[in-house]
């Protein structure tokens, strides 16, 4: 019986198809397509396309032949990494063989090499296209579903809730099982929460803890969850677990910076080694080259690690680059399109650095950290107006909230600013009455949890701050060499 | 079927022909008596030739009795024949035909004449010659050329070579080669040599059937005759009452096992020991009694119009309470006006056995269409028909011998005989390797699949999902839960204000129901499913124990979902929304207006849930209704533009609604997308 979805409605369009071509060109076509998937299993990959080439010129007519585009398209996307070159291929399967079986998955992957390639919400529209194309011309294929999917992500990309939760619903309930299912849900549930609805928001994720448990989503939607009922619902005190990892003191050399990946793998920058690491495990391996002087760092979704100084940025281990005029940064983030966005403690704007054009700014207050937020938008904190500042991906500020509102005393300072992947933001803050500690912000501004640092006991230099995915927050002190968590 | 009208003729006819059957034997005896008593030669005359007339047409096959009557009647023709002279040239006639019929007979030298012996003596020694048959043992059967013959004394025989064997139970047969002219008279003697014994045994009832050492012999018949008076008294019996004597032939030196089965009664075993072999000897049993073997049925349904079937066998409607039937295996069917209910029983003797029967949805499994050969298609052919007994929702059925798929689906659907239909068509190509099985119900909802037939188990996978059922309903506590990692056991994220009230504390974690401790939401779940009385007591922390009642909240059928074959789906709703009211068959009307929508086919989709309503309570209620169907407008295009804006608007009056169940995403949002799409 064939595989995941073995049922069909729409039947004869293969029939149709190899009924179409003459019989022998059917038979040589099908050896030199299983040809191709043997040489492409044992990662003879030119043999593979070699073979599928073949293919293509000598019956191009077989139901074989767009299959053989499908595969070398993937190749070229999976495991050369050249989407232009799949690109090209999916183009000559939608004009060729728009009628074959596999040209829904084949507007689908072009789809979301499209939406990939986008730089700008705008370039998403061709994208958006194609994925409308799969819902339009093949509702009942399991690519509509991840036609629906693409739709979603394109929308929350692009900052829409509303008409990207209609469509992760829908491909859920197109495809509600499988891991494009639990995916679609747990989407879902965080644009619920992207729009207020975290009641919503919660029942969602449960539900792809309750429905896909063994899925690897089901333990990302647990500490999700988890994360958004105890900061959020709970409020628990904070309180001092120890240096961190449990009981490592004074084993870095002057750690000034922290910063983690949307997985929760954690980076630290020690000041006496120009050096920044991954800490795995308790263990230090260290990231790109030596860097004297970083002041922020920026972990990437290709797993490397950008490092900013007062006035450049260094990418792996290549050579600083110049960013402009700016010369004290004071925070960045890597944006969905590839976008740099840095702040200067001197210049009262945001500067954005596109992967492909050329720098633009974004009026903004002079600011001293900066932390991004799964809106797209990012929390800025200005100790000019002091104020924490809530901007959209527009970079239009859509929030503002006075440093100590909600708290019991006003601070005057933010060392540091942190967020997690839901949208909470923790702040590291001194002076004003408040003193030094720590604040941490739901996605509405309002304060979560709170503490100083003399209520808990801590002396120190505290530079440098994370969330983890437990809700707890990392602090860096540089002076005792020493990383504390607080639950 | 011609078999039935011929069959229908013979038991109306029957009575008609043994009446026939005295009215000739009547006038045979007045035909003698006419002339015996009065010399009434001509009406003597006239009644023979009637006996000639109803009996020479069939004179071949004619019992021994009648054929004896019939030979008597052309001996007192030619008689009467020879005594006037205008009839007289046909005497000899009449005796020629006598020869022909029978040429042991004999004329009756009393009644007929010195002259016609004459002319029957000359005319029998034309043709035939004489054989003297001793034999010994005496009783045996004689075949002449093979064929069954009467034993006689002396046998006459047409002219030529002939073989005579002579058989007796318990002895070698023995054959004998003559070969005859002329005014032969040749002696035949037969001795034959023992090498067996014989059992004869009478049976109570006839008909049963006999084995010998697990080897069929045969069945008993007939009524015994009065040779087992003497046995049949002792025991209060009748000979009438045992079957006809069975010979048990060929019986070696030994112990033997002697076994008897009759349907409804209970098998008899019964053990020859060596003493009836040895010394070879006949040997007559007493006679042996079968006990009769029978259960009680009862088969009751809460369906009205069920018609219970036993092995085929129209058993009436129900209820069938004590049933007396006999015990063994039957394919027990219940036929409802829709649906209908298979079983494969098998009844203890002396056992009872009650079912509680309900509809189910009948597929029928149409055929292998084509008759293409390929590999694997008696494969495929035959685990398709085989499929009944792997089906748990499911009474299956198979078209009938010989009937094409198409033949079986016209007359099932005319008949409304089954609410699935199961085709096979093999996948044409170069060579069949595929086999596309088409599920369908009668208004048209189809799914395909593909299967080869020479993979492990080809239909392991429609069978999974023909028995898959999904859920609708779920029990629950009136309040949202959620696993969160380090706490122990499901934590309350909201609940309802009567769930509040008795006392169900919010973010709380519930620690134990019914004393039972609950890890998480799904140990909850198995604990409320399994509970049978209407409430539970839960625990939480700090708190002192509370009561809540078990809610059962509905479900939104899932669409698309691999694991369920569609149409078997929708039957299987079509079948509960005939017995549902109320709200149960409201919900039915929202699950089949989904199944509806798994197929694209939103109009009907619309007819079933626009005529349904549903609560407002949080959950699966009107607002899941309203936005279905606003789905389902949107579906048949712009035309229905109008209704689907209306259908969402009527949707955000019910802002808890929800999709999928209570847990489900809220479905304000989504009707206010879609109408703002629309806008």
């Amino acid at each position: 019986m064939s595989a995941a979805f073995p049922w069909h409605r729409p039947a004869a369009i293969l029939l149709l198809a190899a009924l179409a071509a003459p019989a022998q060109d059917v038979g040589l076509a099908e050896r030199l397509y299983y040809s191709g998937e043997r040489a492409y299993a044992a990662k003879s990959y030119p043999e593979a396309l070699g073979t599928w080439q073949q293919l293509l010129q000598a019956a191009p007519l077989s139901p074989y032949a767009p299959r053989a585009l499908l595969r070398m398209a993937h190749y070229q996307a999976e495991v050369a990494h050249q989407p232009a070159a799949a690109l090209a291929l999916l183009d000559r399967l939608k004009a060729d063989y728009l009628k074959s079986p596999v040209a829904a998955d084949g507007l689908l992957l072009r789809g979301t090499l499209l939406a990939a390639q986008a730089h700008r919400p705008a370039d998403l529209q061709e994208a958006m296209a194609e994925f409308h194309r799969v819902v339009d011309l093949f509702p009942d294929t399991p690519a509509a579903a991840g036609a629906h999917e693409g739709l979603g992500q394109a929308y929350r990309d692009q900052g829409q809730w509303g008409p990207a939760l209609q469509h992760f619903i829908e491909a859920y309930r197109l495809h509600p099982e499988g891991p494009l299912a639990a995916r679609a849900l747990l989407e879902a549930g965080e644009t619920l929460d992207l729009m207020g609805d975290l009641p919503g928001c919660l029942r969602l994720l449960q539900r792809v803890r309750s429905t896909f448990p063994k899925s690897p989503l089901a333990a990302e939607a647990a500490w999700r969850m988890a994360v958004r009922v105890k900061l959020r619902l709970l409020h628990p005190p904070f309180r001092l677990q120890g240096p961190w990892p449990e009981g490592r003191q004074k084993w870095l050399k002057t750690p000034t910076l922290l910063a983690s990946d949307p997985a929760g793998a954690l980076f630290l920058y020690q000041n006496s080694l120009d050096q920044a690491s991954r800490l795995v495990d308790g263990a230090l391996s260290p990231v790109g080259a030596s860097v004297s002087g970083a002041r922020v760092l920026v972990p990437t979704p290709s797993d490397d690690l950008w490092i900013l100084t007062r006035n450049s940025l260094v990418k792996d281990a290549g050579n600083p680059t110049p960013l402009g005029a700016l010369n004290a940064i004071t925070g960045a983030r890597l944006d969905r399109w590839g976008t740099l966005w840095v702040v200067d403690s001197k210049t009262p704007a945001i500067t954005l650095f596109p992967a492909d054009g050329a720098p633009r700014t974004l009026p903004a207050p002079m600011a001293v950290a900066l932390a991004p937020l799964p809106t797209g938008g990012v929390a800025l904190a200005s100790d000019t107006d002091r104020s924490l500042h809530f901007l959209d991906a527009e970079g239009q500020p859509h929030q503002s909230v006075p440093y100590g509102k909600g708290l019991p005393a006003p601070f005057k300072y933010v060392l540091a600013l942190a967020s997690d992947p839901v949208g909470d933001v923790a702040a590291l803050v001194d002076g004003g009455d408040y003193g030094e500690g720590v604040v941490v912000y739901g996605p509405d501004g309002t304060v979560l949890r709170q503490t100083t640092l003399k209520a808990l006991g801590l002396s120190g230099r505290f530079t440098s701050l994370v969330l983890d995915h437990s809700g707890g927050v990392i602090l860096c002190d540089r002076r005792n060499d020493t990383l504390y968590r607080l639950d | 079927m011609r078999l039935r009208p011929l069959l229908l003729l013979c038991l109306l006819t029957a009575p008609l022909l043994r009446a026939q059957d005295a009215a000739l034997k009547d006038t045979f005896a007045q035909a003698k008596a006419l002339w015996a008593t009065q010399g009434d030669r001509v009406d003597a005359t006239a009644r023979f030739e009637q006996v000639l007339d109803a009996l020479a047409p069939k004179a071949a096959t004619l019992d021994p009795a009648w054929t004896d009557i019939l030979c008597q009647t052309y001996n007192w023709l030619a008689v009467l024949d020879d005594r006037n002279p205008a009839t007289k040239a046909r005497a000899t006639t009449r005796l020629q035909a006598l020869i022909d019929l029978n040429p042991d007979f004999d004329v009756d030298r009393t009644l007929t004449s010195q002259r016609l012996t004459g002319i029957f003596d000359r005319l029998k020694a034309a043709k035939l010659a004489q054989v003297k048959l001793t034999c010994v043992p005496e009783g045996g059967q004689l075949q002449v050329d093979g064929k069954p013959a009467v034993l006689l004394a002396r046998k006459f025989l047409p002219f030529g070579p002939h073989t005579l064997t002579y058989i007796h139970p318990g002895y070698a047969p023995a054959t004998v080669s003559v070969d005859l002219g002329p005014q032969d008279v040749k002696p035949v003697p037969f001795t034959l040599t023992r090498t067996s014994s014989t059992v004869t045994i009478y049976v109570q009832p006839s008909g049963a059937e006999v084995f010998l050492d697990g080897r069929p012999l045969g069945r008993t018949q007939g009524q015994a005759g009065p040779e087992a008076l003497a046995i049949a008294v002792p025991m209060g019996l009748r000979p009438e009452d045992l079957s006809a004597g069975f010979v048990l032939d060929g019986l070696k030196p030994g112990k033997h096992d002697l076994e008897l089965r009759a349907p409804c009664y209970r098998p008899k075993r019964l053990a020859l020991d060596p003493s009836f072999a040895t010394p070879f000897a006949d040997h007559v049993l007493e006679p042996i009694r079968l006990e009769p073997s029978r259960a009680t049925l009862t088969v009751t349904s809460a369906w009205p119009g069920g018609e219970l079937f036993l092995s085929g066998e129209d058993r009436g409607p129900l209820p069938a309470k004590a049933l007396q039937v006999c015990a063994g295996a039957y394919d027990l069917a219940v036929r409802f006006p829709s649906g209908g209910y298979t079983q494969a029983i098998t009844l203890a003797e002396g056992g009872s056995l009650a079912l509680e029967v309900k509809p189910k949805p009948r597929l029928a499994f149409l055929g292998l269409d084509g008759s293409q050969d390929f590999p694997g298609r008696d494969r495929i052919q035959g685990l398709l028909a085989g499929l009944g007994p792997r089906l748990k929702h499911l009474a299956f059925q198979t078209a009938r011998p010989g009937e094409t798929p198409q033949a079986a689906l016209t007359r099932l659907k005319a008949a409304h005989d089954a609410e699935l239909f199961l085709l096979a068509t093999p996948v044409p190509g170069p060579a069949i390797h595929e086999v596309e099985l088409q599920l369908s119900t009668p208004e048209g909802e189809t799914e395909r699949l593909i299967v080869k037939p020479l993979e492990d188990d080809p239909l392991g996978n429609l069978i999974a999902r023909l028995n898959a059922h999904p859920t609708l309903i779920e029990p629950s506590l009136g309040a949202t839960l959620l696993d969160l990692p380090g706490i122990p056991g499901p934590w309350v994220l909201s609940a309802t204000e009567a769930v509040q009230k008795a006392g169900l504390k919010l973010h709380e974690p519930i620690l134990q129901v019914d004393g039972q401790a609950v890890a998480d939401r799904a140990a909850l779940h198995r604990l409320l499913e399994a509970t049978n009385h209407g409430s539970v007591r839960v625990l939480q922390p700090d708190g002192p124990p509370v009561d809540l009642p078990i809610l059962r909240e509905p479900l939104e059928l899932p669409l698309a979902s691999p694991r369920f074959a569609y149409p078997a789906v929708l039957a299987q709703l079509r079948l509960q929304a005939l017995g549902a009211r109320g709200d149960a068959a409201n919900l039915l009307k929202l699950e089949i207006g989904l199944a509806l929508m798994h197929f694209r086919d939103y109009d009907r989709a619309i007819e079933e849930l626009r005529d349904a309503h549903l609560g407002t309570a949080p959950g699966i209620g009107q607002g899941t209704l309203d936005y279905e169907t606003g789905r389902c407008f949107m579906g048949l295009g712009l035309a229905y533009r109008t209704e689907a804006l209306q259908a969402f608007r009527d949707a955000l009056k019910y802002p808890q609604a929800t999709l999928f169940g209570p847990d489900g995403p809220r479905v304000a949002p989504l009707a206010q997308q879609s109408l703002e799409d629309l806008k």
